[in-house]
């Protein structure tokens, strides 16, 4: 092999290392198709009948709509809070990411009963006057809270990057004359694209993935089928989850031939990146902010924060006790927070492979791998966590290795939140100058210590950023961790689980709240604080 | 230095797990079924899937460990998704006992042939129509249907006296059903047993047709009807005490009991098997021996309030009266392979789009 392809394709170490994880990642796909096959689902079939196309429908409907609101409202975010003059920047950037840590059952239970009729917002209201009877529900209600709870698989990934533009082109541009939004048309959107692209993809995969919400917002789709169906018809629930693996590779698919990412930089990062003055805009841009972050966050919690206080003063005035004790509290907060955290850092050192091999070498295998693990984001949790399963009891080896422990699950939430990490990682990437290696190749500087003085430092917020995303779903997780964590394990998922489903909402409550407090907190360590210190 | 960090962290939290210390004696829930010492470990073990959520039954289950010294391991989820977990597992399963909150994921494994038989010892204490006749399941305690309403919109005196009843005009776009939830399914097969088929199929027809409207579950219906936006609803009694427990005097909803012989008044029974893979059959037994012990279903009722089946315990006073249909008429067997078509004529219905 001559030295050009060897360039083309990358080192033959790296190829087969992709090749493995690539493998990994397609344990679930492998489980479907051999279950339908074994079950004898009948895809055709099912397909042929109108009580799929409906329900097919309403996925892709309720999953284009959604995309397009969390993409733009996503990257208005991203560039209010990174570039511009905003007020309170600092914090919106801390809370701003929140909606990802809402798991759906009770993030969209909540939102339900502050801004349903007879809701908190509505009593709120009517002390002024004013009497709102929107009920959220159907399409109206699924797309709207989909949209809250989604934006930040596009705010995130676009503000990191954003914050690595670099300065000169757009200094050209002001330079050349052209006044601030032109600016943000010609020259920052071009550069934001992409990430724009493969964030509103995770939008488009995670809406037609999620069960919680669209059950309780009552929209019937192609989730909703599965799981109705799972206990009463197995073998229609598994040919309908690989029509639903299906449809997700062939948005991929779409994806990757329309958005040809150009993932280059060949420009260094120089300073800070360039701040515009909102002017006149200041006032519609924090109302908007503002707006989203009461919708997103404010709806919730307002709901999470009565249900709690409510728990807690029925105990403090001798009523009916809590369910939970400040031990279980503490535990399944410190399972949370450990096991979030060795994801996302066991996540982007199974991602970064994949993304050099993408992003240096162009390479086939790598978009394979990559495919494979975007278009497994639209499985629904459960279906990753009975595949696992179902693989560590074909092998001995396997299963007295992995059966029971932490490990099958990590691996599991990596298979399941992986492709999260994949668009921010492919950037962070690209932003590496190949100037700056060359520079270093020349010196005489070998591969590793390259890695570690010229790729690290410019992919800092990259990683803290793919991280993030990672750990805040992880976080949140739930049925991935009921059926394959070790016995035993719980974290503040599985308890408000258990707790919400038996309307302890008191206790529920409670552990959403810390759930969210522990979020802000990995938000602003791993995020932010990052960042601003580049 | 971050790195370090981080690694001592999970270090820490990987000890953090794996110790847990053994108590002398319980506390709190715990302490009210078994107030004495706890036994030095018997050397037995047993494990459990439970679709019954923690907040309930983990007090039982640490009375069970610490009264017989037997260790306690215990996997939290649905009842669906553990039945389903349980097929995928097989023969290598871990659980030695399921528990159920409802007869359908338990009908499921049933026909997948991975349950095994409970001894008659176990059997025996309920009455006969709350065990399996193959011996496969037994209940535990029991769930009443009945039907939540805003107090503000409806008084008990205007509600009626059976389910079909409610097709008529005076309820239309009134009543919530939750079709999808599973003992609601239980409820609705119970519903083509006794009625038969068309007739129970006609009467959700019906209710589709005077607009009746889907909630997914028991909890979300309570709540709606607690905050008036919608004005009735068929559920579990066993929600609205919860909420009325968190929400106090601005949930504004009651149960309504319908009339004792109606379908609408059944007894939705929790059950707990033993699987057919399990080695450690005794302890398990024990297990499901001690779910029936006095102490326990007084629990059940006092804490939980639910209904109590076995030991001689009445239900705690607080819940409605239970009387002839719910006890002794219904074949609880039927349930398992009923429930499948129950499914299906639910989702012909329509109304999950409502």
């Amino acid at each position: 092999m001559n030295q050009a392809e060897i360039k083309h394709r990358g080192p033959a170490g790296l190829q087969i290392a992709v090749l493995g994880l690539a493998f990994l990642f397609s344990f679930p796909a492998l489980y479907l198709l051999w279950r339908n096959f074994t079950e004898g689902g009948d895809p055709l079939e099912l397909i042929a009948t109108r009580r799929i196309l409906d329900p097919l429908w309403r996925s892709v409907s309720l999953a284009l709509t959604v995309s397009a609101t969390a993409a733009f409202i996503g990257t208005a975010l991203a560039w209010l809070t990174t570039r511009t003059d905003l007020f309170g920047k600092r914090i919106w950037r801390i809370v701003l990411p929140i909606p990802l840590v809402f798991p759906t059952f009770i993030g969209a239970a909540a939102f339900i009963r502050t801004m349903n009729p007879g809701g908190l917002a509505n009593r709120i209201l009517s002390e002024f006057g004013i009497e709102t009877v929107i009920e959220m529900r159907g399409f109206f209600g699924a797309w709207s809270v989909l949209t809250l709870f989604c934006y930040p698989y596009v705010y995130l990934p676009v503000a990191a990057r954003l914050r690595q533009l670099p300065r000169s082109l757009e200094e050209n541009a002001r330079v050349l004359g052209q006044r601030p939004y032109q600016t943000l048309f010609r020259v920052v959107l071009p550069q934001i694209g992409s990430v724009v692209a493969a964030g509103t993809l995770l939008v488009f995969l995670y809406t037609i993935s999620d069960f919680g919400a669209v059950q309780l917002m009552r929209y019937d789709t192609l989730a909703r089928s599965i799981f109705t169906a799972q206990l009463a018809d197995q073998s229609a629930a598994l040919a309908l989850s690989l029509i639903l693996l299906v449809l997700a590779g062939v948005i991929v698919a779409f994806e990757r031939l329309f958005s040809r990412a150009k993932f280059t930089a060949d420009e260094a990062l120089v300073g800070e990146p360039i701040q515009y003055s909102l002017g006149k805009w200041r006032f519609p841009a924090i109302g908007f902010v503002s707006l989203t972050f009461l919708l997103s966050v404010g709806a919730p919690l307002l709901a999470l924060g009565d249900w709690a206080t409510d728990g807690l003063l029925r105990t403090t005035r001798g009523g009916y006790p809590l369910t939970i004790d400040r031990e279980q509290v503490w535990e399944s907060t410190w399972n949370t927070f450990s096991i979030s955290v060795l994801a996302g850092i066991v996540a982007v050192l199974a991602i970064l492979p994949i993304a050099f091999l993408i992003a240096r070498y162009k390479s086939r295998i790598g978009s394979i791998a990559h495919s494979i693990i975007i278009a497994t984001f639209a499985l629904p949790g459960i279906l990753i966590a009975l595949a696992m399963r179902f693989w560590t009891l074909r092998s001995d080896w396997a299963y007295d290795l992995v059966n029971n422990t932490e490990v099958l699950l990590i691996f599991a939430y990596i298979v399941r939140f992986g492709s999260l990490a994949m668009g921010i990682l492919l950037v962070a990437v690209s932003a590496v100058p190949k100037r700056l290696h060359e520079a270093g190749k020349i010196l005489g500087v070998n591969r590793i210590s390259r890695f570690a003085r010229i790729d690290l430092p410019i992919m800092a917020p990259g990683l803290g950023a793919a991280a993030g995303l990672v750990i805040l779903s992880t976080m949140k997780e739930l049925p991935i961790t009921l059926l394959i964590s070790p016995l035993g394990f719980s974290t503040l998922a599985t308890r408000i689980f258990s707790s919400f489903e038996d309307a302890f909402v008191a206790e529920a409550g409670i552990m959403a709240l810390i759930l969210v407090g522990l979020s802000s907190i990995l938000t602003w360590f791993l995020v932010i604080r990052r960042s601003d210190h580049l | 230095m971050r790195l370090r960090i981080l690694l001592s962290t999970l270090i820490a939290a990987l000890v953090f797990t794996s110790c847990s210390s053994d108590p002398t004696s319980l506390d709190g829930r715990a302490a009210e079924i078994y107030p004495g010492e706890c036994s030095s470990g018997n050397g037995r073990s047993v494990t459990i899937y439970s679709g019954r959520t923690e907040n309930l039954i983990l007090p039982v289950l640490e009375a069970f460990g610490c009264e017989t010294g037997t260790d306690v391991q215990v996997r939290w989820g649905a009842s669906t998704d553990l039945a389903l977990l349980i097929n995928e597992e097989g023969d290598r399963t871990q659980a030695d006992v399921f528990l159920s909150r409802s007869p359908g994921p338990v009908g499921y494994l049933e026909s997948n042939g991975l349950l095994g038989t409970i001894s008659s010892d176990v059997l025996s204490l309920v009455d006969e129509q709350n065990h399996s006749s193959a011996g496969t399941w037994v209940g535990f305690s029991g769930r009443k249907r009945v039907m939540v309403y805003n107090i503000d919109e409806y008084s008990p005196e205007d509600l009626p006296d059976s389910v079909f009843d409610l097709t008529g005009e005076e309820y239309r776009n009134k009543v919530a059903l939750p079709g999808t939830n599973g003992s609601f399914i239980d409820w609705f097969t119970v519903f083509m047993d006794q009625h038969g088929k068309d007739v129970a199929t006609q009467w959700l027809t019906d209710m589709v047709d005077n607009g009746a409207r889907y909630y997914p579950n028991n909890r979300s219906i309570v709540e709606a009807t607690g905050r008036g936006e919608i004005a009735m609803g068929l559920v579990n009694h066993y929600y609205n005490y919860q909420e009325q427990a968190a929400s106090g005097s601005t949930h504004r909803a009651e149960n309504y009991d319908f009339n004792n012989e109606d379908i609408g008044s059944l007894l939705i029974i929790t059950a707990a098997t033993i699987l057919d893979s399990s080695t450690n059959v005794e302890a398990s037994e024990d297990l499901l021996e001690y779910l029936l012990s006095a102490p326990v279903q007084q629990y059940f009722t006092d804490r939980t309030f639910e209904y109590p089946l076995a030991a001689g315990v009445s239900p705690n006073s607080t819940l409605p009266e239970l009387t002839a249909l719910e006890i002794g008429s219904v074949n609880f067997d039927e349930l398992g392979g009923g429930f499948e078509e129950a499914s299906r004529i639910i989702e012909a219905s329509g109304i999950l789009n409502r």
